[in-house]
């Protein structure tokens, strides 16, 4: 028996995915170290040890994140916006467009009738809108990461951002933290800024239903439901995994495609 | 790959131009290509285009010119403003866009600051945006111009038969380069983009004598290789200033790609065309230069830049077209946004990147685009 793998090595954190057959039996999360290779072996053994599997059960691995090229054990690459779309149709088979919100990088991609990319657009080198925005501004308020896309439910009167450009937002947010704006006004109003910021990105690629979010952002309450506002729809909400591993199990339904001999899409 | 271009590509101070330099020969740069290198050879001069790599950083150039500026002319004022550009006999800048218009006036105010970076001839050459007549007479004037301002400072004579002759040379350079671009059209394409990319730029550094001949023998080895580009998808890169072979390799890298064709102000887009040898040299030149313009800088010509970029794009079966700009390029972003419209339109992948001129920096993002693209393209 013969088990599919998929290793996302991304700027914060580190994914892996073991697959058997269609199901996920390991899963593993760490935060990304120095060298991409060691961050890889983290998550990988976190996989491994979380789905009770040794490493020469791992029939076929695929490599994803910045750091896929420094990964020892994979098979073979793909690039983050193939494995975050596999992954996507994989958690949502519906699904068009696909917004990910990683730790340093933002995209949209477009998806047409056969899960293939159609098109996509990502951030370049600013890190404006991604997920290190908000965990700046949760720095900033004291709050934990977890906590921020709460806040917005028990705003009263959210401030608006100017612009989520992280040094300005930051500047701004400790001037109203000293002139005593409630801490969750500031919150949904950081929550707003992204959420529009995300909505100028699935713009660019003219975002169609069913819409997706993946990343660890897809978990902020505040953000997806601003997002919705502005799109004038709902946001598919994944069940069947955390979004934040969508890459991960992209990269693990390639494999498994792989295993399979590519004679079905794996959905 | 040649080292022989490889080090002329990479290179600002190359061996060429030490060695002109020790031969007492002089050396003018020029920041686009609009100065007909033509008028220079006939001078004895040589003409070389100004670049902005090897740089490690732009505090020079950021002191100069504003944050919202590309970053080419800042890399080039960096490299003025560190000594690296001392070879230069001369300058002549060229209003190739505002940007580069500005460093006519920063390289200037820096030369207050920087002992001895202005070199002593330093000469702006206007080049109008439009090729109507009134445009093309305003040119040929600027040509003339500038032939009596080199007379006067080199205290040369630029005469006709002699510009003739150089325009016979430059054709002949031209003609080589079109063979060369012949050859990546085939299927079994026997050079890569980088190799091909490395020769273009190192045409617009060296002595066209030298270049010529080493071009020719070039070509002659290559029909000899084994194919290269078998099985891999063919990409065509279009847009803003780029000189950086770097940029090609990283799109190379990828097993599955190859750089086939290429629309860049570095090299084919501007050396597509002939000079006409018969007639008055100056018209033949302002012809040629700015009648064969097919820059985003001109005016009224987007449909002539699209037919010709469809051309190729057929020519060379281009599975997809990277359409790169330096940030801050009006000229060319938005320019790319009508391509992809259109190119898309017409079934052609296309791939926007935005980058900053420069040290390769952010080379993961953008390689994660050349793969996702590359993706996207074989599974259509």
């Amino acid at each position: 028996m013969k088990f599919a793998a998929g290793c996302d090595v991304g700027s914060l954190t580190s994914k892996a995915i073991i697959m058997d057959g269609n199901r996920i039996v390991g899963t593993g999360i760490v935060k990304s170290k120095a060298k991409p290779e060691l961050s890889a072996e983290a998550a990988m053994n976190a996989a491994l040890s979380n789905g009770g599997i040794t490493m020469e059960q791992i029939g076929y691995c695929v490599g994803t994140g910045y750091g896929r090229e420094k990964i020892p054990f994979v098979d073979e690459t793909k690039s983050e916006i193939a494995c975050h779309a596999k992954g996507a149709r994989w958690l949502a088979p519906s699904v068009k467009t696909v917004i990910d919100i990683g730790g340093q990088d933002c995209k949209a991609i477009k998806l047409d009738n056969n899960g293939n990319v159609e098109n996509f657009v990502t951030n370049d080198k600013c890190a404006s809108g991604t997920g290190r925005f908000l965990e700046v501004m949760a720095d900033v308020l004291d709050v934990d990461i977890n906590e921020l896309g709460n806040l917005s439910a028990r705003a009263r009167s959210p401030i608006t951002f100017a612009s989520t450009c992280t040094v300005w937002a930051q500047a701004d947010v400790i001037k109203y933290i000293n002139s005593g704006v409630p801490i969750e006004d500031i919150g949904a109003g950081i929550n707003n800024a992204m959420a529009k910021r995300v909505a100028i990105l699935a713009s660019a690629v003219r975002a169609e239903k069913e819409v997706v979010m993946t990343g660890g952002v897809a978990k902020n309450r505040g953000v997806v439901s601003t997002l919705e506002k502005i799109l004038g729809y709902r946001i598919r909400k994944i069940r069947r995994a955390d979004p934040q591993l969508a890459g991960a199990i992209g990269a693990a339904v390639f494999s498994l495609e792989k295993l399979n001999g590519y004679q079905k899409e794996a959905v | 790959m040649s080292n022989f271009f490889y080090e002329a590509a990479t290179k600002i101070l190359n061996s060429s131009i030490t060695e002109w330099k020790e031969n007492g020969g002089k050396i003018v740069g020029c920041t686009c290509s609009y100065v007909p290198g033509e008028l220079l050879h006939a001078a004895g001069i040589l003409p070389v285009r100004i670049r902005g790599i090897e740089t490690t950083g732009t505090d020079i150039g950021d002191a100069y010119f504003g944050p919202f500026i590309c970053s080419f002319p800042k890399c080039v004022l960096q490299l003025v403003g560190k000594g690296k550009y001392g070879f230069l006999d001369g300058t002549i800048i060229t209003p190739g866009c505002d940007s580069m218009r500005r460093l006519d006036e920063c390289w200037r105010k820096a030369g207050e600051d920087y002992e001895g970076i202005v070199p002593p001839y330093f000469y702006y050459f206007d080049v109008p945006h439009k090729t109507l007549p009134h445009g093309m007479k305003w040119f040929k004037e600027e040509i003339v111009r500038l032939v009596n301002s080199l007379e006067k400072h080199f205290g040369v004579k630029i005469e006709d038969d002699a510009v003739k002759d150089s325009i016979a040379l430059y054709n002949k350079g031209r003609h080589l380069l079109k063979e060369l671009e012949e050859l990546r059209k085939d299927q079994d394409v026997r050079v890569t983009g980088t190799e091909a990319f490395a020769v273009t730029i190192a045409g617009t550094v060296l002595p066209r004598e030298v270049f010529t001949t080493r071009l020719e023998q070039f070509i002659g080895e290559i029909k000899n290789r084994e194919p290269v580009g078998r099985g891999k998808k063919r990409i065509m890169l279009i847009g803003s200033i780029s000189d950086d072979i770097g940029l090609v390799e990283l799109i190379e890298k990828n097993r599955d790609a190859i750089v086939v064709a290429e629309n860049l102000c570095f090299g084919v887009r501007y050396e597509g065309h002939m000079i006409s040898e018969s007639g008055e040299p100056v018209d033949a030149l302002a012809e040629g230069y700015l009648g064969g313009s097919i820059c985003p800088r001109m005016f009224g010509k987007y449909k002539e830049r699209l037919a010709l970029l469809k051309q190729k794009i057929d020519e060379a079966a281009v599975d997809g077209v990277i359409m790169q700009n330096i940030r801050f390029c009006d000229l060319h972003g938005s320019e790319h946004g009508l391509f992809e419209r259109d190119l898309e339109k017409a079934g052609i992948p296309c791939l926007k990147l935005e980058r900053e001129y420069g040290p390769l920096t952010e080379t993961g993002r953008i390689q994660m685009r050349i793969q996702a693209f590359l993706e996207r393209i074989s599974s259509k």
